[in-house]
């Protein structure tokens, strides 16, 4: 009987790996990380991946096909297998694989990922962030300055007319992206001002990096930025959606038109 | 299209081919000279942008980073080699004309200026010899110098041999950096060996026609329809602009090198 459950569980977990597009928050590495963000489990797919914390207990939740889940685990209950109270070595590979990546720095992304870039960032709560957190979600990523006063609020409105523009289960999945390039001016404390003045929620992430980071993340994306005199940027007006592997599949530019094929883009890598 | 882009074209697209190289000698601290402090007049600026941006002196190597010193680099830091590296961070043609990856081989002699490296490239490699690359104004400070005095564009010799050198097609094997001569300030082959990258080589923000004023820039860049030309005449600053403005961070091209720079504390 163990042995037919094992058996149905690999069929499953290849099922799995080939029908549910597992890149879509596990990359395109191992098998049984499939088993972790399956489709149907939307929600759950981009908490498994978003949090470390929660993810075992996400990934691993009733839906997400526990026999896959749980592979390699000796009683294979769906909420036992991956539960949180679960001592850590005895969580199955298939539910921890990914965090057990994360935590590692082995991160397996493509060789396009902007998730290579090791460079780390800090939100608008004084929090470290890097931008392989947001693995597993299409995310829709702008650079900007605060207290810019032609384009950037333009730019900003065209993220929330392209959020408008989703299906709600991608809307509600997806991360929205702001990352000053004015190192000195936009704190982490300046763009908390900023957010509650735009009233952006926690979809929203604001970023402060220093010059590294801010440039060679300008360079990755092709964004062109410079310091005028009269302390204003003159920058590239540049929205980038990337897949849930962090690569860019889209970049609307200018700051005319361009919305709706924006938000295909994010559908089209959410599905 | 403008000529110096056209140009520019022509020595991005001549490849480069044979020549001898000998053993893998350990990269030893590179020369460096300090360029004093003077003050940089952009070849494009914005109106409300001053005439001139103040530059502080600072340490440049002497000569550009040659085979011999990106080998090391390569030797010590497996991801930057060849056969490893992201696509991210440098493109198909990143080290090309070498023999193998821990091989430069003929068409790289050791003493040559590297060159088909990204700017990620140069950049990890500065930081590993714990230097940075000079930024925009850094460089072109110390390439106005001439043989004799800081302003070469007044210099005939100066800029006969820099005009040469951008008529000539970029040869199949790069000299040494030995054969280009020293500036005023001991610097040598900012102009005459190959292009070099700066750190903040994204500032240049000019898409196709430099000196346009159209809607369709002025809707790419934010602030830059107060962008225009302040010297026409320096036709080498051109060059260099718009083949800054052109490239990517992980472009590779057969004329195109590095060297570092450092600030003086």
């Amino acid at each position: 009987m163990k042995t037919k459950l094992a058996l149905l569980s690999l069929v499953l977990t290849a099922g799995l790996t080939a029908a549910d597009q597992p890149a879509a928050c596990c990359a395109a590495d191992a098998k049984p990380k499939a088993a972790c963000c399956t489709s149907d489990e939307k929600a759950d797919k981009a908490a498994c991946c978003a949090e470390k914390s929660d993810a075992p207990a996400a990934c691993c939740a009733e839906k997400a096909k526990p026999a896959a889940c749980c592979a390699q685990v000796e009683k294979p209950k769906p909420a036992a297998c991956c539960a949180v109270e679960v001592p850590v070595a005895k969580k199955p590979d298939a539910c921890c694989a990914e965090i057990e990546n994360r935590e590692s720095k082995i991160q397996n992304f493509s060789s396009e990922s902007l998730y290579q870039l090791e460079v780390g960032f800090t939100d608008d709560r004084d929090r470290p962030f890097t931008l392989a957190s947001l693995r597993g979600r299409p995310v829709v990523l702008t650079m900007f300055f605060a207290s810019c006063g032609y384009a950037c609020p333009l730019l900003l409105t065209d993220m929330q007319a392209i959020r408008a523009k989703l299906p709600a289960e991608i809307r509600d999945q997806a991360a929205f992206v702001l990352v000053s390039f004015d190192v000195a001016r936009d704190t982490p404390a300046a763009l908390a001002k900023y957010r509650e003045e735009r009233q952006l929620d926690a979809q929203w992430t604001l970023l402060h990096g220093d010059d590294d980071a801010v440039r060679e993340l300008a360079a990755l994306l092709g964004v062109k930025f410079k310091l005028e005199a009269d302390g204003q940027f003159a920058h590239s007006n540049l929205i980038s959606i990337l897949n849930p592997g962090g690569e860019v599949v889209h970049q609307r530019t200018g700051l005319q038109g361009g919305l709706d094929e924006a938000a295909q883009a994010i559908v089209a890598v959410s599905r | 299209m403008p000529i110096a882009r056209r140009i520019f074209l022509v020595l991005a697209f001549v490849s480069a081919a044979a020549g001898r190289c000998a053993g893998t000698d350990p990269v030893a601290p590179a020369a460096m000279q300090t360029v004093p402090a003077g003050a940089y007049v952009p070849q494009q600026r914005s109106t409300k942008d001053p005439e001139q941006v103040p530059v502080a002196a600072f340490r440049l190597d002497t000569a550009p980073v040659t085979n011999a010193d990106f080998l090391a680099f390569v030797t010590a830091n497996p991801k930057w080699r060849r056969s490893a590296v992201s696509r991210l961070f440098a493109d198909t043609s990143y080290l090309d004309h070498w023999a193998g990856d821990l091989e430069p081989g003929a068409r790289a002699p050791l003493a040559a200026p590297v060159v088909r490296v990204s700017w990620f490239a140069a950049r990890a490699y500065a930081r590993w010899v714990g230097k940075r690359l000079p930024t925009t104004a850094e460089w072109e400070l110390a390439a106005a110098a001439g043989y004799k005095t800081a302003t070469g564009k007044d210099e005939p010799d100066f800029n006969r041999d820099l005009y040469a050198w951008l008529a000539r097609p970029v040869p199949e094997v790069q000299p040494t950096v030995a054969t280009a001569k020293p500036t005023l300030h001991g610097v040598r082959g900012l102009h005459g060996l190959v292009w070099e990258w700066v750190d903040d080589f994204n500032t240049a923000m000019v898409t196709g026609e430099s000196r346009a004023d159209g809607g369709l820039e002025r809707d790419l860049f934010c602030g830059a329809g107060a962008a225009g030309a302040r010297e026409t005449s320096d036709y080498a600053a051109f060059m260099r602009t718009a083949l800054r403005s052109s490239l990517k961070a992980n472009n590779t091209t057969t004329s195109l090198g590095f060297r570092c720079a450092q600030s003086i504390p």
